[in-house]
């Protein structure tokens, strides 16, 4: 009787421990997730497509981008976090601009003025377009700048970094999808 | 007779004031029956454009906000997307079609309520489970306690005796009932 009794309590208990240890590995997995860092339900998808005014030039349509890597970069004049992240984008631009990739920024949520300074005192070497509607950062999910997305030559997204991109990282991205598409 | 008829007439009376309380509540309560089927079938008047916008809008997250929803947030964002809802209810999409739009840019956490589906569906569901779990405990515990014999206390009971014992006590009577005068 005991005995039974005994088994009884020690399956209990293991249920009891089973219960505990699923939510203290639910709430370990999620305490250890940054939350302002939310991954892109867009990324593996087609990229919104857009037709926005470039600061000096024509203005630009991501369709007509189709069959080139695209790096579009939302930035601001007013972030500062945006300039971190400068000197490497225009090292992209450089190297691969003759491989098929694009570096396009897309000002958000400034004045065309503040932007073209911007450009014009930090040397931004690459095409600049400007979201004044901010129709485009709603297509894209943006949360805030700098934000990055890159466009594969078929028009998907493949990679969303939140924050000042890495150019390390960027170049070894672009290496890789380069490699692959030959 | 007279005063047996008065007497009755003042029984029926004092019978008259006691139910009166309970027929007022009977009273207010089938009122409120009545309004609550009447609103149910004539359901609530058309929102204008402008509380739909409001309604929408309170169902979603400021994406660059801290806990604010879009109708609340001041931010350019926030009230670019109203915008947006704006154009989109005017083009004919439904609120279920629009929250759907921001869905896919910004997953799932855009909306202020988690969804009834899926993980974040247990948000509703796992509550209920929780509590019927502790009412199916709390009763089986319960009914378990009330069933099971109740162990006596010590010395309760009448004493147990040896024959040795009993033969000793009948010794004992027998000598004071001769012992006893008369």
């Amino acid at each position: 009787m005991s005995g039974r009794l005994t088994r009884r309590r020690v399956r209990l208990l293991a249920g009891v421990g089973a219960v505990v240890a699923v939510i203290v590995v639910l709430l370990m997995t999620g305490l250890g997730k940054d939350p302002s860092v939310i991954a892109s339900p867009l990324v593996g998808r087609a990229a919104p497509n857009f037709t926005l005014p470039q600061l000096d030039g024509p203005p630009v349509t991501l369709a007509k981008l189709r069959g080139q890597i695209v790096v579009i970069n939302f930035w601001a004049s007013w972030c500062t976090e945006c300039q971190v992240e400068q000197l490497a984008l225009d090292q992209t631009w450089q190297q691969f601009r003759d491989s098929g990739v694009v570096v396009l920024g897309v000002d958000f949520e400034d004045s065309t003025d503040a932007a073209r300074s911007y450009v014009r005192t930090d040397g931004v070497a690459y095409p600049v377009v400007e979201d004044s509607s901010s129709k485009t950062a709603l297509a894209y999910g943006l949360r805030g700048v700098p934000e990055t997305f890159v466009v594969n030559s078929s028009g998907r997204i493949v990679k969303h970094v939140i924050g000042p991109v890495g150019g390390a990282a960027l170049t070894s991205d672009l290496n890789s999808m380069l490699a692959r598409a030959q | 007779m007279s005063a047996a008829r008065t007497m009755s007439a003042a029984r029926t009376l004092h019978r008259a004031r006691a139910g009166l309380p309970g027929l007022l509540v009977l009273l207010a309560l089938a009122a409120g029956l009545v309004s609550m089927i009447s609103v149910a079938v004539s359901g609530h008047p058309p929102a204008s454009q402008a509380q739909q916008v409001q309604q929408i809008a309170a169902g979603l997250h400021c994406p660059i906000c801290k806990d604010l929803s879009v109708a609340d947030s001041p931010a350019p964002l926030a009230q670019q997307m109203r915008q947006e809802i704006a154009q989109k209810l005017r083009a004919g999409e439904s609120a279920d079609q629009i929250r759907a739009g921001f869905v896919a840019a910004y997953g799932e956490s855009v909306l202020m309520s988690p969804p009834r589906r899926g993980v974040a569906g247990m948000v509703y569901f796992l509550p209920l489970l929780v509590l019927a779990a502790g009412l199916i405990t709390a009763v089986t515990l319960l009914r378990r306690w009330l069933r099971a014999p109740r162990p006596e206390p010590p010395g309760a009971g009448p004493p147990q005796l040896s024959a040795a014992q009993r033969r000793a006590v009948a010794r004992a009577v027998a000598r004071l009932r001769e012992e006893e005068p008369g």
